[in-house]
Order: C-alpha cells, then sequence, then structure tokens
C-alpha cells in the first residue's frame, strides 16, 4: 500500500524531533556519529523516506520534497555545529594538555665572554674609526730600529732604560711600546695620515699586583698639514669621555717622550674621589691616563716625511691600566690569569 | 730625586709658595712631583740636654740618666747607648713626639720611669749613625743647630729624563723662580775661583769623552763628621753622610747637579791625572769595595799606576778620602753622556754621579761646582788652604747656535697665539737670550745648561713656552681635515668576527703570555731548538716564543679544571716562527677547547661544528695523533682544498677530564676565504626524501661514505643529512648501521616515483660496488 504524503510528512517530523533531540543529547562524537548515520546516512530513516517519495503523486512529492530538504538541511547544521563543538573542545583539551614551563632553564651554552682588554680596545677602535681613522696593526717582535732608533731614541740614550727591554738570541726585541707602528704606519702609507694600533707590548719586569712584563696598549698618531695641541686636545677629551661615558676633567702637564716635542702627561680627574683626593690618585685628585704629544720632527724625517711641510701628534695610552681603572681592579695579573671565574664577570 | 724645600727657599729670593702649591706649580709646568712629604717635624721638639748623671742599672747595659735640656728643665731618661756620660751634650726627645721610627711615649724601663729619651743621629733622621747618641757643641735647650722642619719635593727621575739641569737643587729652584717670576739667588762665587799656576797637570786623551777636566788641590785638611746642618741636609735627600770632604761633594751634586771627586793626593802616584780609556785587563777597587774588571770601552781617571776612578761612575777605594788624609784633590769634571750610561749599564753599577753624567752635563759647571766647594771646605774643615790655582783641560766651549722661532709657526703648533711680548717674557725668564731675527720672527740662544741635549730646535721652544703659559689655556678644537676613507686591515676585521663567533657559540676568550719553557715545550712535541728565546728572560719558564698557544691553552685547562666542572675557552693570539733573516713570521691562531670532568666525545663533535661555522664545508680528515693528543681521537681540519687546523683530544695522561682542543691558522683561512656569493636558481619543484642505512665495519669513517652518497647522488641530491648509527642485532658483529637521509629532486619538474626510484637504486648499487651493505 502506497505511504500517503501524510504520512510521510509525519514521519519526517517524528524524524526530526527525535533527531534533533538525539544530536543535542549527544555527549560524544561517536554518538553523534551515530545518530548521523541513523538519520542521514545512505541507509538511514531520511533516506528511506526518500525512496517512498517515489510513489506519491508529482504534486505531493514536490511538497514532501522540500519538506524532507529543509529536515536534512537543519539537522545538517545542527550536526556541524554540534561537531564543531566537539572539535573545539578537544583543541582546547590539547593545547591545554601541552602546558610548557617556559621559565625552566634554556639548553645549551652560553655567550661566553670576550677578554676585558678586547672589549675595551674595540671600543676606542670604533670611536676611532668613526672618526676616519686607520686601525693597523704591527709586528709584537719588533727591531731595534722601529722600537727605538726611529722613534728619536738613540742607542744610549737614558729613556731606553725606563723600558727595560727583552731581547731576543737573534738580536731583535720584544715591542715595548706600539709606537713602532707609528714608525710602520708612516712608511706604508703617506701623509695625510690618521691612524691607531692596539697591542700587547712586553717590558722585562717582574710581575706583581701592579706590574706586568706582558700588557696591552693602543697607540694613536695624526700627520696634517695643520695639527696644534689644541687638536690633540680635542681628540685626547673626545677618547676618555667616550671610555668613561661622561664629561671627565682631564689636565695636560709636560711630560717626556723622545718621540714627541712638546711632550704630555694627561692626567684624568680621580673617578673614585672625582678629584677631591683618595687613596687610588695618591691624594692628588688626578689619576695619570696617558702620554702624548707633537710628533718629534727627527721621528717624522727618519720616516721620510718633511716636518716643514707636514704636522702630527701622537698618543700611547695604557689599556691595562685604563681596564683596571675602569672595572676597579686591584691586582694586574688576572688579565692573563685565564681564570674563568674572573673573566666571565665581563 | 728628592728636592728640600728649605733648601729651595734658599735659592729663590722671597719664595712664598707653601710646599704643596709649588709642587703643583712644578708639576703643571716642569717635571711630576709625585709627594711632597713632611720631614723632620719633630725636630721642632728636640732640645740639646747636658748630661748631670747617669747610673749603672743593674742586670744590662743601661743606665738612668738625669739631663739638663733647659726647656724642659731636668729629666730622667733610661740610656744604652755606649757614649753616654756625665758632661756630654746631646739630644733629648721629650715623650709624645713622632719619630720617623715611632712615638716616644714615657714609659717604665727596668724599673724606671724614663721620660723621653736621649736620641741618636739616626733616630732623628739626621744621619745614619745609630752607635751611639749624638754629641753636640750646644748649650741645654737648644735646638739642634741648622736642623729644622722640612718638606721634601719627590719629582718623578723619569720626568727629568732630558732635563740635566734639574738634578740639582739651583736647576729646580731656576724653574720655581721663572714660574712665579721671582729673583734666583746664585750660590756660586765663581770670582773666588784662584788664579796661577795649578799644582797638578789633567792629561785628556778624547776630548769627545770628557769635554772638560778641572781640579783644585787642597792641603791642610781635617777629615771629620760634617756639621749636623749639612749631615741633616743631605739625609733629608736621601744622601748618606759620610764624612765632611765626602759630604761637600755630594752637597754640591745635589745642589748644582756637578758630581765631585775628592781623591787623597797623598795615596795618587805622580802628579798628572789621565783621563783616558781603560786598558785591557786593567781592574779598579770601587768605593763599593767591588772589584771591576776594566775594558777600553770604559773610560778611566788614572794616576801614573794605573786606574783611579771609572770615569763619571764611581772612585777608587785605594785613593779614597780617609780620617788620615791631609791633601785632597777635587775632581769636577764633565764626560761624555752615551760613555757614562754604556759602562754604568755594563758593569751595573748606577750612582748619583752616573745617573747625573748620562743625561748630558753642561761643561761650564765644572768650574762653579769647584768654587762653591772651595766655599763649602772652608767651612766644614778650618784651616784648608788651597794650593796654587785652578787645574783646568778642555777644548774650547761652544755657545749654542741660536734658534730662529718664527712667531707664527709657533701659534700653529700651539693652537693658540701668544702675544710676542709674552713669549719674550717667559723665554727670558727662563734664561733663554731673545733677539729679534726679523718681523715676527725671534732668534733664541738656550742657556748652557739647557743646550746640551734638550734645547736644539724651535719645537723644543714651543715646549717652553706652551709649559709656561700652562696647557690648560688651549681650547680643544676639532682639526679641519679631508674627509678619506681610511686604509683598511682586513685580517683585524676577520679576527675580530672569529672572536664573537667563538664567543657567541659560549667560549670565553683568555689572553696567555706570549712565551713558555723548554720543559712545557717537550710535552707538547714541540723542539725547543726551533722556538725565537728571549736572551734576558724573568725566568726559564718564559724564555721561548711561543711557537703554538696550545701549551698555555693546556694550562688555562689544567687551572680552571680546579674550579669547574665543564667549561669553554678561547685565545686568538699569534705564534712566533722564526725565520733565517729578519723579523719571525707571526702567525694569527685561534685555539678553542672544551672541557669535562665526565664523558667528553660531544665535546670533539662541538669542535667540529663551531669550526664549520666559521668554515662552511669544512671536514675533519683523520690524522697522525701527536704525543699529546688522545691517539685514537685526533684529525685534522680542511677547508677549500687545504689544512687549515687540528681536532683532537688532550691526552687523557696530561689532564684528568676530558679537553678537545680546535686550532686554527686563522692566517691560512683569511687567506682562503671567504667563498664569493653568487645566485643559483631556487629548485622550484617539490623534492622527495628517503632513507638509507649502510652497514659499514665499527670504524669506517662516516664522513667517506657521506661522501660517497654525495657524489653517487651527483646533479640530483638537494640535501643529505646524517641520522644516526645502530649496532647490535640483527647488524653482524664488528659493524655498524650508518643511517642517512637523502632529499633528491630536479630543477624543471617534480620527479616521478619510478625518477626518485632509479635515483635511489643508483646510488645503492654504488654503495654495493663500493664493498658496503645496505640494511633495506
Ligand atoms: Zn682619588
Amino acid at each position: 500500500m502506497p505511504e500517503s504524503a501524510l504520512t510521510l510528512e509525519s514521519a519526517l517530523s517524528e524524524l526530526e524531533a527525535r533527531a534533533r533531540e538525539r544530536i543535542l543529547a549527544a555527549a560524544t562524537r561517536e554518538e553523534l556519529e551515530a545518530v548521523r548515520v541513523e538519520a542521514l546516512g545512505r541507509k538511514g530513516t531520511l533516506a528511506q523516506i526518500s525512496r517512498q517519495l517515489g510513489s506519491l503523486a508529482a504534486e505531493e512529492r514536490a511538497r514532501v520534497g522540500r519538506l524532507l530538504n529543509t529536515v536534512k538541511q537543519e539537522l545538517e547544521q545542527l550536526l556541524a555545529a554540534r561537531q564543531a563543538e566537539f572539535e573545539q573542545r578537544e583543541l582546547a583539551a590539547r593545547l591545554e594538555a601541552e602546558w610548557l614551563d617556559l621559565t625552566r632553564p634554556a639548553p645549551g651554552p652560553r655567550r661566553g665572554h670576550l677578554h676585558p682588554i678586547t672589549q675595551l680596545q674595540y671600543e676606542i677602535e670604533d670611536l676611532f674609526t668613526s672618526l676616519g681613522f686607520a686601525v693597523l696593526d704591527g709586528p709584537e717582535v719588533e727591531t731595534e730600529y722601529h722600537n727605538f732608533d726611529a722613534l728619536n731614541i738613540p742607542p744610549d740614550h737614558p729613556a731606553r732604560d725606563v723600558q727595560d727591554t727583552f731581547w731576543l738570541v737573534n738580536g731583535l726585541l720584544l715591542r715595548t711600546h706600539t709606537s713602532p707602528v707609528q714608525v710602520r704606519g708612516m712608511e706604508r702609507f703617506r701623509p695625510p695620515l690618521r691612524m691607531i694600533a692596539p697591542g700587547r707590548v712586553f717590558r722585562n719586569e717582574e710581575v706583581d699586583a701592579s706590574h706586568e712584563h706582558t700588557f696591552y696598549q693602543v697607540e694613536g698618531m695624526m700627520i696634517d698639514r695643520e695639527v696644534s695641541v689644541a687638536h690633540l686636545i680635542y681628540f685626547m677629551k673626545v677618547l676618555v669621555n667616550h671610555i668613561f661615558q661622561r664629561e671627565t676633567e682631564v689636565r695636560l702637564r709636560p711630560g717626556y717622550f723622545p718621540f714627541v716635542e712638546p711632550g704630555f702627561e694627561l692626567d684624568l680627574a680621580c673617578l673614585v674621589c672625582n678629584g677631591r683626593g683618595c687613596p687610588v690618585c695618591k691624594y692628588s685628585g688626578w689619576v695619570e691616563m696617558l702620554g702624548c704629544g707633537l710628533v718629534h720632527p727627527n721621528v717624522l724625517r727618519t720616516s721620510g716625511i718633511d716636518p716643514e711641510e707636514w704636522m702630527g701628534w701622537a698618543f700611547g695610552l695604557g689599556l691595562t691600566r685604563l681596564a683596571m681603572m675602569r672595572y676597579g681592579l686591584d691586582d694586574i695579573r688576572w688579565f692573563q690569569s685565564g681564570d674563568l671565574r674572573f673573566l666571565r664577570q665581563f | 730625586m728628592k728636592f728640600s724645600y728649605n733648601w729651595l727657599r734658599e735659592l729663590v729670593e722671597d719664595l712664598d709658595l707653601d710646599a704643596r702649591a709649588l709642587g703643583l706649580e712644578i708639576t703643571m709646568k716642569t717635571a711630576e712631583c709625585e709627594a711632597v712629604e713632611p720631614y723632620g717635624q719633630h725636630l721642632e721638639r728636640v732640645a740639646a740636654a747636658r748630661v748631670l748623671a747617669a747610673e749603672p742599672i743593674p742586670g744590662g747595659h743601661n743606665r738612668k740618666v738625669t739631663v739638663d735640656t733647659g726647656r724642659y728643665g731636668v729629666r730622667t731618661v733610661v740610656c744604652g747607648a755606649p757614649n753616654c756620660r756625665v758632661g756630654m751634650v746631646t739630644a733629648y726627645v721629650p715623650a709624645g713626639t713622632e719619630l720617623p721610627d715611632g712615638r716616644i711615649e714615657r714609659r717604665v724601663i727596668q724599673g724606671i720611669e724614663s721620660d723621653g729619651m736621649l736620641a741618636s743621629g739616626a733616630e732623628l733622621g739626621i744621619n745614619r749613625d745609630a752607635a751611639g747618641i749624638l754629641e753636640l757643641e750646644a748649650n741645654p735647650g737648644d735646638p739642634l743647630p741648622g736642623c729644622v722642619p722640612d718638606q721634601i719635593l719627590e719629582i718623578d727621575n723619569k720626568s727629568l729624563t732630558h732635563r740635566p739641569d734639574l738634578w740639582g737643587h739651583l736647576g729646580l729652584a731656576r724653574e720655581a723662580a721663572a714660574i712665579v717670576r721671582k729673583r734666583l739667588l746664585d750660590p756660586v762665587r765663581i770670582e773666588r775661583l784662584p788664579k796661577g799656576p795649578a799644582p797638578i797637570r789633567v792629561a785628556i786623551e778624547d776630548f769627545d769623552l770628557c769635554p772638560r777636566y778641572s781640579a783644585l788641590v787642597f792641603e791642610n785638611v781635617t777629615v771629620r763628621p760634617s756639621p749636623l746642618w749639612l749631615q741633616y741636609r743631605l739625609q733629608a735627600v736621601g744622601l748618606n753622610p759620610i764624612n765632611n770632604i765626602v759630604d761637600v761633594t755630594n752637597y754640591v751634586m745635589a745642589e748644582l747637579a756637578q758630581p765631585l771627586h775628592a781623591f787623597d793626593q797623598d795615596l795618587l802616584h805622580g802628579d798628572t791625572i789621565y783621563v783616558r780609556p781603560a786598558r785591557e785587563g786593567e781592574r779598579l777597587t770601587a768605593l763599593n769595595e767591588e772589584t771591576y774588571r776594566l775594558d777600553p770601552a770604559a773610560l778611566a781617571i788614572a794616576d801614573a799606576r794605573g786606574p783611579v776612578a771609572l770615569a763619571g761612575v764611581i772612585g777608587g777605594l785605594d785613593t779614597a778620602i780617609s780620617a788620615r788624609t791631609r791633601r785632597v784633590v777635587l775632581e769636577s769634571a764633565c764626560f761624555q753622556a752615551s760613555s757614562i750610561r754604556k759602562t754604568s749599564a755594563r758593569l751595573k753599577l748606577r750612582t748619583d754621579a752616573s745617573m747625573r753624567f748620562e743625561k748630558g752635563q753642561d761643561p761650564h759647571n765644572t768650574v762653579r761646582g769647584l768654587a762653591r766647594a772651595w766655599e763649602l771646605f772652608e767651612q766644614v774643615s778650618p784651616g784648608i788652604r788651597l794650593v796654587g790655582g785652578l787645574a783646568d783641560c778642555c777644548r774650547p766651549l761652544s755657545t749654542p747656535p741660536p734658534i730662529e722661532l718664527p712667531l707664527d709657526w709657533l701659534t700653529r703648533k700651539l693652537g693658540r697665539a701668544v702675544p710676542e711680548a709674552e713669549v719674550r717674557d717667559i723665554l727670558e725668564r727662563l734664561c733663554f737670550v731673545v733677539r729679534e731675527g726679523g718681523p715676527r720672527v725671534f732668534l733664541v740662544t738656550p742657556p748652557s745648561w739647557r743646550a746640551t741635549r734638550d734645547v736644539s730646535i724651535k719645537d723644543d721652544l714651543v715646549e717652553e713656552v706652551g709649559r709656561m703659559i700652562g696647557y690648560g689655556t688651549i681650547a680643544p678644537e676639532p682639526p679641519r681635515v679631508a674627509c678619506t676613507v681610511p686604509p683598511q686591515e682586513p685580517l683585524r676585521l676577520f679576527l675580530r668576527a672569529v672572536r664573537e663567533a667563538f664567543v657567541s657559540q659560549g667560549f670565553t676568550e683568555v689572553h696567555n703570555y706570549s712565551f713558555y719553557g723548554e720543559d712545557l715545550a717537550r710535552r707538547f712535541a714541540l723542539d725547543p731548538a726551533e722556538h725565537l728565546a728571549v736572551a734576558n728572560p724573568i725566568s726559564p719558564e718564559q724564555k721561548l716564543m711561543r711557537r703554538s698557544l696550545v701549551p698555555l691553552i693546556y694550562r688555562n685547562l689544567e687551572e680552571n679544571a680546579k674550579h669547574l666542572e665543564c667549561f669553554r675557552l678561547f685565545e686568538v693570539g699569534r705564534e712566533i716562527h722564526p725565520q733565517p733573516q729578519g723579523l719571525p713570521r707571526e702567525i694569527h691562531h685561534a685555539v678553542a677547547a672544551i672541557y669535562s670532568r665526565q664523558e667528553g666525545e660531544g665535546n670533539l663533535y662541538e669542535l667540529a661544528r663551531v669550526a664549520q661555522c666559521l668554515m662552511p664545508g669544512a671536514e675533519v680528515r683523520p690524522a697522525a695523533p701527536r704525543s699529546f693528543e688522545h691517539p685514537a681521537r685526533a684529525g685534522e681540519i680542511w677547508w677549500r682544498g687545504a689544512c687549515v687546523g687540528r681536532l683532537f683530544e688532550l691526552h687523557p695522561a696530561l689532564l684528568a677530564g676530558r679537553a678537545a682542543l680546535l686550532d686554527l691558522d686563522l692566517e691560512r683561512i683569511h687567506e682562503l676565504g671567504p667563498e664569493p656569493k653568487r645566485y643559483r636558481p631556487v629548485r622550484r619543484f617539490p623534492t622527495s626524501a628517503f632513507d638509507l642505512s649502510v652497514i659499514a665495519p665499527q670504524r669506517a669513517l662516516i664522513g667517506e661514505i657521506e661522501k660517497l652518497m654525495v657524489r653517487l647522488a651527483g646533479e640530483d641530491l638537494d640535501s643529505i643529512e646524517f641520522l644516526r648509527t645502530y649496532s647490535g642485532p640483527p647488524i653482524p658483529e664488528g659493524h655498524q648501521s650508518v643511517s642517512f637521509r637523502l632529499r633528491v629532486g630536479a630543477a624543471d619538474h617534480t620527479l616521478s616515483l619510478d625518477e626518485v626510484g632509479e635515483i635511489r637504486a643508483r646510488i645503492i648499487a654504488g654503495l654495493r660496488a663500493a664493498g658496503y651493505d645496505l640494511r633495506l
């Protein structure tokens, strides 16, 4: 017996009501899937009803068909919404379970440390590079000529006593200052010339808390047509303010170095007591920082530069001592100790 | 060099700066005054005292002494001095006085209350005599004659290197007078020098070595201790009082910077003083009681028999002044600075005289020294008489040529204009003679005491003017110069990048010395003979210039392993390789190390990885181990066809724990790299991956297998990744399975499954042909 349209319509309503109820009640994705298969699957209730449509008259078929589609769409929407709800919940649960303790120390080695003197040296290199200076290098094993003679320190000059020298068996020596790089700079490049030369130097001294036989200096030199004491003071102030990152008071007083004339010692207002006097500055309020001066005409002439045409200034800064000042170090021996407990502080 | 403030005040009229202010002026304008220290402040409280009674105290050599101290009344003190006797006048120090060696307190000694003390010259800082208490000719209560509180200015010797004139008080007084614009009081009365024939002859062989030798002869000399004021003054400036004759020579030296030497004339042979190079094999026993073997490089003062003094350095013992001396030859000479310095350096004998002569003394000063000494001799040795006239042998004294000083040039040099009149005034205050040499040009003649070495060119005059106007008056000013790119040193930048790379990988930079000892060298298979050696090392451990950074890195490892479980460190430094001729090669190396107290094989791979960060594509090749390397863990680092370094574990016998080391020749690496960058088309089509596991003998080199696979895959290879090794069933005994993941592709299409299969089959066939089995 063919089903009446009415019967089919009521079956659809019943299906919709029951399915809706079960979809809403489903507690798991599996239950939801079971409802879907039962109601909307290929062999499901809706499919069965659909197969019976053929027996209806055309007009009724169209009406019941529309109803069927509406029921199908509504159930599908409801299923999709519930489906999304489950997925959302599962994702949230998974993510929650993936909690990580981000405060746990990260694995792998930590960044190492540049030697404090290297750091200071780089700062000075960068400053002078920005001012248009070349950074030059020279040998640590030097000739007597470059270390002394060419710097206006002839063989029996008393200034040689001030710099106790390590001599090598072949007659060469370990440079006692970075100043020979001035000479090498002048040999390599013609004036005008602006250069600095940081590096390791050697003095034959017993080592104690304030003396080292191996330490670091930076040499600086500028040769141009017009070079004056006023320019030298300018550069020295720039240097000191840069190193200490503040306006620092300096004073220039006579100092003797055979390769400059006039020669100066540059003192820095004591950073510990701000010039009031303390043990660090031996109660003078000042700390000796570097030697400098106008390049001696003999030095220019020896390197083939006409002192009537060119002038220059030069300075030599003890990096090791500066590092001690900056970091408040009381024992110079730490620098060459290789002790990581010290080096890791910088 | 020590300067007495009281002494300076005698030489500058109305010097009204106190010692500290004077010290600061000297520092800013002349030479560094390192300290101003009070000296003899206690002397104000010391009084002459007559010993009234002295009773021995049983059980020792101390005596209970009653003294009349004048100022302080009669006091009782305990005194142990052997020369303490009734009736003598000595020095009394009241309780509460600070002496150089401590504070004098009232205290009970052997049951007797000692109220102050009787003092020796040494205790009072007047001389170095500690044998007994002072013996004075004074009335009770008097202050010690000529011994008043003083201030000592300590001037840094280094800052006097170029100033021979400042090695005496008069020189510094001259500076002070110029600074404060006061009159200098010259203590020398040159007109008193006797005329007439000299009683001795002086023969100078080489006037270059001795431009001038002057001498006076004295008779009826009494040798005895100097008066207290003289002893005190010498002691205050650090000179040792000896006797009146020697003390005067030292006093004149400390005042005029002119060293003098006194000979006992009766002990000299003949009447001629020879100034000549010593002869080979001659000997001299000097005042310090050392005997020196001389050679012709040393200049000798000799009599008819041989050397009696080492010129400008030290006198001979045989002709020294003694208590028996009645006649004195007083030498005042000038010697060549470099010759004195050489002799003094070679004999390792630096004396007050040699320090002055090696600065280049003024030949005009010799006779001034004699005139001053004569005057002082008369004070300290009553009855002394001059014999004959001045002996003075010299070559004609030259006047230094005037220096042309263009004033505009001076302004350019200083960077500040100084008025013409001020320049003239400054130079004249410093005793330079200034004449007009044309428009805005001065002709400047330095005084003789500045002309020996110090001032000879116009640049020297820049300093004179600059220091006197004060460098603080010159305003800093940036120069106006061409804006050019400075020359570059690419290696320096590379070294910087290398340091940065190591630091970013967790390594901390160390600085080690440039030398080590023979023992350490041998431990690291380095032949001491192949090193450049220091001729005058501080110690045997610092004798050889390092040819390798490794030995001292080893020391770092040893030391740090005492405190730390595991660590990374590195050094970038220079190896020194001697060459047959000229300078050695200085080759920059980096040595990096990873230490761990426990397992350490990962350290080697970590270092290999770091090496590859520096040199992409670098590979490790096995190498024969050296004696200090773990015999089964040593390799070479190869990059771009060259061996550029070494990777190894330190031999476990050298160090507890495990240390992996990487030694790189940075110069070689810098020469090779970096690879020029060029664009290659990107593979646009998807690539495919497959894994291959090779069965290989346990010690087969994985790097070799990888290289073989890369070769076999050829153009098709996109990337290859090492996955793991595995040994154990079912892999046969003594073998391992080595797994790689290969990714292949083509430039112009996506590879089909068949194509991927063909590539895989080709690689497998190739591996089999090379003798490897595969685990498929
Ligand atoms: Zn201070």
